[in-house]
């Protein structure tokens, strides 16, 4: 979006786009935290925004959720492209790590929700298509299944075995290393 | 393979196409590419939402294509349990896009027989359909690899966006199959990165059309190789070169258009960097570099006589820099004041020992690089050295102190580590509080490395005698010369020697 790149920060703060949730309530959000969203950026592309992008998978309690990572993302995105160097390597600059740590915290206490909610966020993050937000989440639940074993996990996640125990069997043979 | 893998091949290989467009990089979203009804991973058939709400929770179904790609963020060990769930697991695992074997994937807490890994890697590749991989890394130091190129066969298929083959470091006996990059995987290979091989790849190689980041560790390539290579990868952003000893001119073509990031260290044989690259503005070597350098932001460089070389050669060749660093292990000459000036420079790091030569390194010449750049805002300076003998101590000595012309600088953080009591170097914190108007903080470390202090660290670096024993040297002359030349708008931190870690024997 051009006025986002602009540094016209009066014509950035005019862009304000509307998001409708499943429940009818409405969301002013800026053109910057919107299109973090691809879904809602090749909507303002296309020049269907106006009065409001209504988002009938997305309830109101996950719609504000979304909005506040895209928000707290938007502002560190533009940061990234404030700060010129580049140069990993040289690492002979104090690089602003306290704004990254920050970034991080907010993430883990972004991440503390029941797994409905996460699930939910997961669902909404792919509707949206966030990448950022769907691979925090997705690693969340990826995390959670750290050194289970499979009976756990598909209690965990109301997995159905479809595996025949032959099958079930066979599989386990060729991944025993993995449960050493 | 099982009578089980193979038939999952089997009705994968249908699926071949429409499953490559669904996986998508290791960042990429996975959003409504092939987007199936319902959750077949999840349950089966169409009383599959019936099972949260029998189990009382109200947790809803994800999507297959969601379970693929949580799946894939798993580590191995974690994935290849989670193929014990469901068919649905099953398929995802056959088809894992991110193949990383090392040691640590590896090994558990009761088994961390190297030995087995080999055979551990070799199932896993055996029972793999080899579709769908975007990462693979081989990290094999200690471990067999005599099927590895088995191994690649398998798994490099087109669509593969990384590969990493580190070998063993004792052994440079590994030839790295060119014929391995066909086309389908020139097209989509992004990253490359070899260890401990050799590589000879040839202009019949072909064009390597993704390829953004090259990184050659110990690699047995010829320059004119490497130009072949390189003029066949018009994306090519970064190149990363280091011990590959085999390179004695390397030559960058003026077809890469997109390369701004080009390391080469420790290549003991190359004398010469001719580059032809338009927009190279990072730059990390150690040797002679000729050509397009007009564009150089970042240099980061390390050769004998480096600050005198900085200071003499790069206000004319690299104009626009913004970074500079500097490593010279033995320095030897004193930095000549010069006309020539660094105008956009920013921040610049030098480490510099000055070797054996008498007189000793004057760090009061440093001042020639103050004087040259009007824009500078941090200096970081490493003086640290074992031996500080052949400079004469400000402490008891009653010589005179130099002037110098005082030009105000824009300098706003300077750090000094390794700060002793030589002379030369007291004068030149004296001279930069003296003309240093906008600064913020002064760093005076009489030691260097990690502290105890530190994130990650539960003692301080060890220190020699000779450092231990100057450290209060230091100290005192920040008390009798510094401190009361410190403006009051200043931050002056002195790190002194740690009560705990660096105790000194009493006697010493």
């Amino acid at each position: 979006m051009a006025s986002a790149g602009s540094g016209d920060e009066k014509a950035a703060a005019a862009a304000m786009i509307t998001l409708i949730s499943s429940d009818n309530e409405k969301f002013e959000v800026t053109e910057a935290t919107a299109t973090l969203s691809q879904t809602i950026r090749h909507m303002i592309e296309d020049g269907c925004t106006d009065g409001g992008v209504p988002l009938p998978n997305v309830t109101s309690k996950i719609l504000a959720r979304v909005i506040e990572y895209c928000k707290k993302h938007a502002t560190a995105a533009a940061g990234e492209e404030g700060s010129s160097s580049s140069f990993s390597d040289a690492a002979f600059l104090e690089v602003d790590r306290a704004f990254l740590e920050e970034l991080e915290e907010f993430d883990d206490a972004f991440l503390e929700v029941d797994r409905a909610t996460l699930f939910d966020l997961i669902l909404a993050a792919n509707y949206l298509d966030i990448k950022g937000l769907l691979n925090l989440t997705c690693q969340k639940v990826a995390d959670s299944v750290k050194g289970k074993t499979p009976e756990q996990i598909r209690e965990m996640y109301n997995i159905v075995n479809d595996l025949t125990p032959e099958e079930e069997a066979e599989i386990r043979r060729e991944t025993q290393w993995a449960f050493e | 393979m099982g009578l089980l893998g193979l038939q999952r091949l089997m009705s994968l290989q249908g699926d071949r196409q429409q499953y490559r467009r669904q996986i998508v990089a290791r960042n990429g979203s996975i959003a409504s590419v092939n987007k199936r009804k319902g959750s077949p991973c999840l349950h089966d058939g169409d009383g599959d939402s019936q099972a949260g709400k029998i189990l009382g929770c109200s947790i809803p179904d994800l999507p297959e294509d969601i379970w693929r790609h949580i799946h894939s963020l798993m580590p191995l060990r974690d994935a290849a349990r989670a193929a014990c769930l469901s068919h649905a697991f099953l398929y995802s695992w056959r088809c894992h896009p991110n193949l990383i074997f090392n040691e640590d994937e590896l090994s558990s807490k009761t088994h961390a027989n190297k030995q087995n890994f080999n055979d551990t890697i070799d199932r896993i590749l055996t029972n793999h359909s080899g579709i769908g991989v975007k990462i693979l890394n081989f990290e094999l130091d200690g471990i067999a690899y005599h099927n590895l190129d088995k191994w690649l066969q398998v798994a490099v298929t087109p669509g593969i966006e990384e590969l990493t083959v580190m070998l063993c470091r004792f052994k440079i006996q590994y030839k790295f199959p060119c014929s391995l990059l066909s086309e389908g995987i020139r097209n989509s290979i992004k990253f490359l990165e070899l260890g401990f091989c050799i590589f000879h790849p040839t202009a019949e190689l072909g064009t390597l059309r993704s390829l953004t980041c090259l990184c050659l560790f110990h690699v047995h390539i010829e320059g004119n190789e490497l130009e072949c290579l390189l003029s066949n990868s018009p994306v090519l952003e970064q190149l990363d070169l280091s011990h590959c000893d085999k390179i004695i001119c390397l030559k960058i073509p003026c077809v890469l258009q997109q390369l701004n990031y080009l390391k080469a260290v420790a290549c003991r044989r190359l004398r010469v960097i001719e580059n032809q690259a338009p927009n190279l503005s990072s730059l990390y070597f150690s040797g002679n570099v000729i050509g397009e350098t007009s564009q150089v932001k970042n240099l980061s460089i390390n050769r004998s006589k480096g600050v005198c070389y900085a200071r003499v050669e790069l206000p004319s060749i690299m104009p626009n820099l913004e970074t500079l660093g500097i490593r010279s292990g033995d320095e030897g000459v004193n930095t000549p004041m010069l006309p020539t000036k660094f105008m956009y420079l920013k921040h610049i790091n030098i480490f510099v020992k000055s070797g054996t030569t008498s007189p000793p390194y004057d760090y009061l010449s440093l001042v020639s690089f103050l004087d040259a750049s009007p824009s500078l805002e941090t200096l970081i300076l490493d003086v640290s050295q074992e031996r500080m003998e052949h400079h004469e101590s400000v402490l008891g000595h009653s010589s005179h102190w130099r002037q110098m012309d005082e030009h105000h600088c824009s300098l706003k953080s300077v750090k000094i580590i390794g700060f002793s009591s030589a002379k030369s170097l007291v004068e030149l914190t004296c001279y930069i509080l003296k003309i240093a108007i906008s600064l913020e903080s002064l760093t005076l470390d009489t030691l260097y490395g990690f502290r105890c202090s530190d994130e990650n660290y539960n003692r301080c670096l060890c220190m020699g005698k000779r450092i231990l024993s100057e450290a209060p040297r230091a100290v005192t002359a920040v008390r009798m010369y510094i401190e009361d030349k410190v403006p009051s708008g200043v931050k002056l931190t002195v790190v002194e020697p740690c009560s705990r870690c660096h105790a000194v024997p009493v006697g010493a």
